[in-house]
């Protein structure tokens, strides 16, 4: 329980709409798709029956995916949220510290080596290497995380300092990384951007395996540090002078976020509106619920994603739309309503 | 002396903030920060209140140099409220005050009888009980200040160092505020260091002040002492006169404007 929270203001109805909403979401995930699958079939996959086909679509195909979908849409959601809550930032999301950006550039200079090693020829197309690309992605992002955390440590953790220093490095790489993109060729300027747009294409048990480390790990941190967030809403003089090792806290909190925002962004790619757009929503429908935050978020970060995928899928039939060009479309008029409606 | 500072001093890179500056605090006093703009009244407090290193000297709370203290005994201890703090715009007056019991309560400890009394008591000292719903943004000025003293309050800290409190509200409310200080020194014997900038508050709220000027100490003494020493007009570099009350009241020093 939160110091914030008093009895009155715990009342947990409000997750009620957003649950039935994500299980819906889940439903329809696994029911609907590219592949006309009869419901019959699908319930008998679900209760360990039903075809061989049947069983590889969604046995193999649909539940992983979505499955990683929701997981990274989760992580991405309660990064943005402890950043935003920490950085005192409402347009803070997991871009502020250069995580997705340096997540794209080594992603780049991975496939450059890989693929370009492997043949020099601009025509042929390869497919992504896959396999690594949540490992390598993640290094980078978390990489730049501390990179940036770093300079705002040296500089007496100055949260001005963490989030100019943050936007300067993530502009420096994006910049290198469209630069060799652009140099490369056509063909492989495809698979750069299919990851780059964010996308659940292809995503199995592995990236679920990838995922779940994380998750974890923040399942555990996060309850052991409700409180030491509620503090570091506060400036550092004042959560200092309640009792709190700030920067020791800080430090924490920044690092569940960057792993969060780095093994999200390694597996399905930079959706940038989800870290931003969920918290917002979350706060706006918890009200005065603050226990109720980081619940909401979780549920609206997997429900986000889930859709969007579902939606992309549906609407592009064999081509899909990539989740990242649904989040961004749906998310940017979400937050400014939401932003209008808070100020 | 409970807390005492000895030769402390503070740099900014070149800039000197505070130098040597020596001096002692005793259970149940108030002790008023004077001195312009800049002349180290704020990085004095930080440095008492243990949130600067000093770069030379020390600063020792209870025979302990303030370095060996953990966070969150200090926090039992001392509470420090800055100037204009930051607040979420979603927090409300109790949430706020209950902020206060974190030193008490710790990361994973649930909240007990003691500390809702604290909360309950920090509330009624600052005439907040009506407020205790009302979010911290729909406030007027002073009601918010004293939302963020009754969190220091709320603290049962023993020691309150405040950093112009004061400033930016009205008259009535910077009186509201000096009493309820002067309350809570007699009553409750907490022991109240406060950066002020009005002099006249300050001589009348303190049994001793302090005076700086460029990072130094230039005086040290009763309210009193202070009228007759030139000190005053001297380092504010105004011309004006004491004026002594009747009712053994602290001396009023009336400021010339030149027009």
């Amino acid at each position: 329980m939160s110091l914030a929270t008093p009895r009155s203001a715990r009342r947990k109805g409000v997750l009620i709409l957003p649950l039935t909403i994500s299980a819906l979401l889940l439903i329809a995930s696994v029911f609907l798709g590219v592949v006309d699958l009869p419901a019959k079939d699908i319930l008998a996959v679900l209760v360990g029956g039903g075809s061989d086909d049947a069983d590889l679509i969604i046995g193999t195909i649909r539940i992983p995916r979505i499955v990683t979908g929701m997981l990274a849409g989760a992580h991405f959601a309660v990064a943005g949220l402890l950043l935003q809550a920490i950085t005192r930032n409402p347009l803070a999301d997991p871009t502020i510290l250069g995580i997705s950006q340096g997540a794209t550039l080594t992603v780049a200079i991975f496939l450059l080596f890989t693929v370009y090693g492997a043949s020099a020829d601009a025509h042929t197309l390869y497919s992504l290497p896959l396999r690594w690309l949540p490992l390598v992605a993640s290094v980078g992002g978390m990489a730049t995380g501390f990179l940036v955390f770093w300079i705002a440590i040296r500089n007496r953790l100055s949260l001005l300092r963490l989030t100019l220093s943050g936007i300067a490095i993530g502009a420096t790489l994006h910049a290198l990384a469209m630069g060799m993109i652009a140099g490369w060729g056509s063909a492989r300027f495809e698979i750069v951007m299919q990851w780059l747009s964010g996308s659940l294409y292809a995503r199995s048990w592995e990236h679920v395996i990838f995922l779940l480390p994380f998750t974890v790990a923040a399942v555990i941190a996060l309850p052991l540090l409700h409180r030491s967030l509620d503090m570091l809403r506060f400036e550092e003089d004042v959560a200092r002078s309640f009792g709190l090792s700030y920067r020791l806290h800080f430090s924490l909190v920044l690092l569940t976020a960057c792993g969060l925002a780095a093994s999200a962004v390694g597996t399905v790619g930079p959706l940038i509106f989800v870290g931003l757009v969920v918290p917002h929503l979350a706060h706006f429908l918890a009200g005065r619920r603050f226990g109720m935050v980081m619940p909401l978020t979780v549920v609206l970060g997997a429900s986000l994603v889930t859709g969007a995928d579902l939606a992309g899928r549906l609407l592009g039939q064999a081509e899909e739309i990539p989740i990242g060009v649904i989040t961004a479309l749906a998310g940017a008029p979400a937050l400014l309503i939401l932003l209008r409606r808070r100020s | 002396m409970i807390l005492k500072a000895t030769n402390v001093g503070v740099r900014y890179g070149a800039h000197r903030a505070l130098d040597a500056f020596s001096l002692g605090f005793s259970q149940g006093e108030i002790v008023a920060l004077i001195g312009p703009n800049g002349s180290g009244k704020s990085t004095a407090l930080h440095a008492l209140a243990g949130l600067t290193s000093p770069d030379e000297g020390e600063v020792v709370l209870d025979g302990r140099e303030m370095r060996a203290w953990k966070r969150r005994n200090l926090a039992k201890r001392l509470s420090f409220l800055p100037q204009a703090p930051y607040a979420p715009d979603d927090m409300s007056v109790e949430e706020l005050v209950r902020q206060g019991r974190f030193a008490h309560v710790g990361l994973f400890q649930s909240f007990r009888s003691e500390d809702r009394e604290a909360v309950e008591w920090a509330l009624e000292s600052t005439g907040l009980e009506t407020l205790a719903d009302r979010g911290l943004k729909a406030l007027s000025g002073g009601e918010r200040q004293r939302a963020w003293i009754a969190a220091a309050l709320a603290q049962e800290s023993g020691i309150l160092i405040l950093d112009e409190p004061t400033s930016f509200l009205d008259i009535g409310h910077q009186v509201e505020i000096l009493e309820l200080i002067s309350r809570l020194s007699r009553k409750r014997g907490v022991t109240v260091i406060i950066a002020i900038h009005d002099l006249n508050h300050a001589m009348a709220i303190a049994d001793r002040i302090a005076l700086l000027s460029a990072g130094r100490l230039v005086f040290e003494g009763s309210p009193t002492a202070l009228s007759g020493t030139g000190l005053l007009e001297k380092t504010f570099k105004v011309e004006g006169e004491f004026i002594q009350s009747s009712g053994g009241e602290a001396p009023y020093l009336q400021v010339r404007v030149r027009r």
